[in-house]
């Protein structure tokens, strides 16, 4: 019968390439991701030498950055890459690889990828993370080996930055962001949207601080209202005014 | 066929009412191509941010559309096929629900307290009226699905060994399919999201919650394109002049939809944590299996429209192919039909490249998926939709179709749109570019410390496309609504074009859906077991309330 006939060769089509898949898996060695059910998610980014040419990465994703959010490599290093996330679902890519990884909240992820060309590798967020999430990206730098990373940033001794997920958006050494940065901010000329210029001192960061889009400076969105606490809106003004 | 005016009524609500919110849809679809192109570099436009947008786009297009055509063509292909009047308080019964579901989910939406989009994963939470209404839009098209049962199997023992219409086999598939799909979802939203969003529960379980949605993600992909079989098999034969090649290949087609659509929801799985290579592997191979009765279709379709060409006098290898009816305007119908399945070439093309395993880990969450999906749903599914649409408001109403001329070149114009649209896509993905993403913002704005210059071209065409398809959407609009509000020619009937069979088989395993019911509970017990188990076992820590416009978790 016709029919049998069509259905054998679907059948015995369908095997050849579940083969096909099979084969490539295991002869091009593409670091599929692996469950990982023994490892409690971690919240603390970090890269570990392990050896020459040997790291192990731990990315925490979170809204709406990576941390660590830049990392340097030689050519031909090879990562293992840990990924977990802090709030919401977060996925992980590094353009120009197989590496392709989802953060679910609860589990660890876990891929190998080499990286045999030197170069600049974005590492982007492709999950919906919320209303920053186009902006959530890390850098891998695949190049000479890099100097030692400078000491832990002044934020990342400042709990009341981190609860409210301030260093998301505002960097706190200057760096460019998609907020104004928080160095040298405290006591600066501020333009606005409308022209004017205002002076960043106590009042003005409390009114952003609680009133987001009340007066917001040229060039930025308006932030997200964020329900601050009354005496944390004073912890971070002090620590803005260290910053200064 | 005369009808009973209440299902006339009835048919006509569930086809205009979302016809009307589609405008908002495709307008949201629009602005997604200028944001992605960077050519708006905003994060709202009229007060609707980009992701309440697309959030809008997702579940009006691919959720209500679909549901509400779905439950109106099966009312009109049973009515039709087994010349029975339907149980009208149930059909009522049915709309009520439907639409109460669909106001009730657009209001947190339009107000931008659900931008969690249609796939709704948590933690990010939507306002609780969206899951309640997600609910009542289901159990509305489950009433519209059991009320058919009596009709049917009433008309079974009436017709004692006669073989049931294709059309009602495949209705039947249709909302069985459906049934399947809906069961694992109801639970996630019902038992995890709704408490959870009502602050009943504190915490919530994502990977188990991940995996009842993909139980149902899959399914449902199906059950948005069976409908479209429905029109192929049963339609497009008699619109190209011929006769159905295989009425075997339909019912056989129906039988094994039912029973691989559901073991396979892995495949949209293979780069998350919480379930072993192995239990994704086997996902893999079931998809395969399901692009069976694709290849079926596909060669069954282009063998009953070579049969109509050559009635038509066509002859030669490949000259028949010049003798369809391309631009009848009489046969109008068939350029929806053939357009789309022209797009589901590549759209099915794509689809066994994102299930094979190892290929999906380049492509996964990129602009390449919606660009694989607007092949398939916004290719086949949609114009079938559109076409079937305008079918039954026309014959339903007694109303000609208005601008007849310019109705036969809509799905070209659409074709063309979508083709550029996910070409552009397609090179983005590859290249790494991520999909629903407010790109206008980082990676497309020369302003921002991300922007990506090689991302350019693809985002260009995307544009294009996207443009194109609009405008051909508000050519759509213009003809569904001139139609409508135009003069009554006749009471207004229900016809649907019927296609003869040319090989009118009689095997006896596609004469019932038992045995592919019971197949499909065993596939479903082989593919899900061990996954759900090692969920349970793992006892992932769950999951606080986030909404998406803080990275603080909410009380």
């Amino acid at each position: 019968m016709l029919e049998k006939r069509i259905l054998i060769a679907a059948t015995i089509f369908a095997l050849a390439v579940a083969g096909t898949i099979a084969m490539t898996v295991r002869m091009f060695g593409i670091g599929l991701p692996t469950c990982l059910t023994d490892v409690r998610p971690f919240r603390e980014g970090k890269v570990i030498e392990q050896g020459p040419k040997r790291y192990e990465i731990h990315y925490v994703a979170r809204m709406w950055k990576f941390e660590p959010a830049q990392i340097d490599m030689e050519p031909g290093s090879t990562a293992d890459v840990y990924v977990s996330t802090a709030d919401v679902t977060h996925g992980l890519q590094i353009v120009g690889t197989n590496l392709n990884l989802m953060a679910v909240p609860g589990a660890v992820n876990f891929a190998r990828v080499k990286f045999d060309n030197a170069g600049d590798y974005l590492v982007v967020c492709n999950e919906y993370c919320g209303i920053q999430h186009h902006n959530m990206a890390a850098h891998i730098h695949v190049g000479a080996k890099p100097p030692a990373p400078p000491p832990l940033a002044a934020a990342e001794q400042q709990p009341v930055l981190e609860k409210y997920g301030c260093t998301a958006c505002h960097s706190i050494d200057g760096s460019p962001s998609i907020a104004p940065s928080f160095k040298a901010l405290y006591g600066s000329k501020r333009t606005l949207a409308n022209g004017t210029v205002v002076t960043a001192d106590e009042a003005y960061l409390i009114e952003s601080i609680t009133k987001p889009d009340a007066r917001v400076v040229t060039g930025f969105e308006a932030m997200p209202s964020i329900d601050v606490a009354p005496a944390d809106v004073h912890a971070i003004v002090e620590m803005l005014e260290k910053l200064k | 066929m005369k009808i009973e005016s209440g299902l006339r009524k009835i048919i006509v609500f569930e086809i205009a009412l979302p016809m009307v919110l589609l405008i908002i849809g495709i307008m949201m679809g629009f602005l997604q191509v200028l944001y992605r192109a960077g050519i708006m570099r905003s994060d709202s436009f009229l007060g609707i941010s980009y992701y309440q947008g697309l959030t809008l786009h997702g579940a009006i297009n691919a959720v209500v559309f679909t549901t509400f055509f779905a439950v109106a063509f099966g009312h009109a292909v049973l009515r039709f096929h087994l010349n029975k009047p339907l149980i009208e308080s149930a059909a009522w019964a049915s709309l009520v629900l439907m639409t109460a579901g669909t106001v009730m989910a657009a209001i947190p939406m339009l107000t931008g307290s659900a931008s969690v989009l249609y796939t709704f994963y948590p933690p990010l939470k939507a306002h609780p009226a969206f899951y309640i209404g997600l609910v009542l839009l289901v159990v509305g098209s489950w009433v519209a699905f059991f009320s058919w049962i009596p009709t049917y199997a009433a008309w079974r023992r009436e017709n004692a060994g006669r073989k049931s219409p294709l059309a009602v086999v495949g209705i039947f598939a249709t909302f069985i399919v459906w049934f399947i799909a809906t069961i694992p979802v109801a639970i996630e939203i019902i038992f995890m999201l709704i408490p959870w969003s009502l602050g009943w529960t504190q915490t919530v379980n994502v990977p188990l919650a991940r995996m009842l949605f993909w139980f149902f993600g899959h399914p449902l992909v199906y059950f948005w394109l069976l409908p479209a079989y429905v029109m192929y098999y049963t339609m497009l034969p008699k619109l190209a002049g011929g006769k159905l090649y295989s009425d075997f290949a339909g019912r056989f087609t129906f039988m094994w939809l039912v029973a691989f659509s559901a073991p396979i929801g892995i495949h949209h799985q293979y780069t998350e944590p919480a379930i072993d290579s192995t239990w994704k592997f086997v996902h893999a191979f079931f998809t395969l299996l399901v692009a069976i009765p694709s290849l079926v279709t596909a060669f069954t379709l282009a063998a009953s429209m070579e049969h109509g060409a050559r009635k038509e006098g066509g002859t030669g290898l490949f000259g028949w192919w010049r003798k369809l009816p391309y631009l009848d305007a009489n046969r109008w119908l068939f350029s929806y039909l053939f357009a789309g399945l022209f797009i589901f070439i590549f759209g099915g093309i794509t689809g066994i490249i994102n299930a094979s395993y190892s290929l999906d880990n380049v492509v996964h969450n990129t602009a390449w998926m919606p660009a694989h999906f607007h092949q398939t749903v916004a290719g086949p599914v949609f114009l079938a939709y559109l076409g079937g649409s305008l079918l039954l408001l026309s014959s339903l109403t007694g109303r000609e179709i208005a601008m007849r001329k310019l109705n036969v070149w809509i799905p070209y114009l659409w074709t063309l749109g979508i083709m550029t649209f996910s070409t552009g896509l397609f090179i983005g993905g590859v290249n790494g570019e991520p999909r629903r993403t407010n790109m206008g913002l980082s990676y497309a704005n020369p302003n921002s410390p991300l922007y990506q210059a090689s991302w350019k071209l693809p985002k260009y065409l995307g544009a294009i496309g996207g443009t194109i398809m609009t405008i051909a959407m508000l050519c759509f609009f213009a003809v569904f609504f001139a139609t409508m509000l135009g003069r009554k020619r006749s009471e207004g009937a229900l016809d649907l074009p019927v296609s003869e069979a040319l090989h009118d088989e009689d095997v006896k395993a596609v004469r019932s859906f038992r045995p592919w019911l019971v197949a499909a509970a065993l596939l479903l017990i082989i593919a899900y077991t061990v996954p759900f188990l090692d969920i349970a076992r793992a006892k992932y820590e769950g999951a606080a309330r986030f909404i998406p416009g803080s990275p603080v978790a909410q009380q």
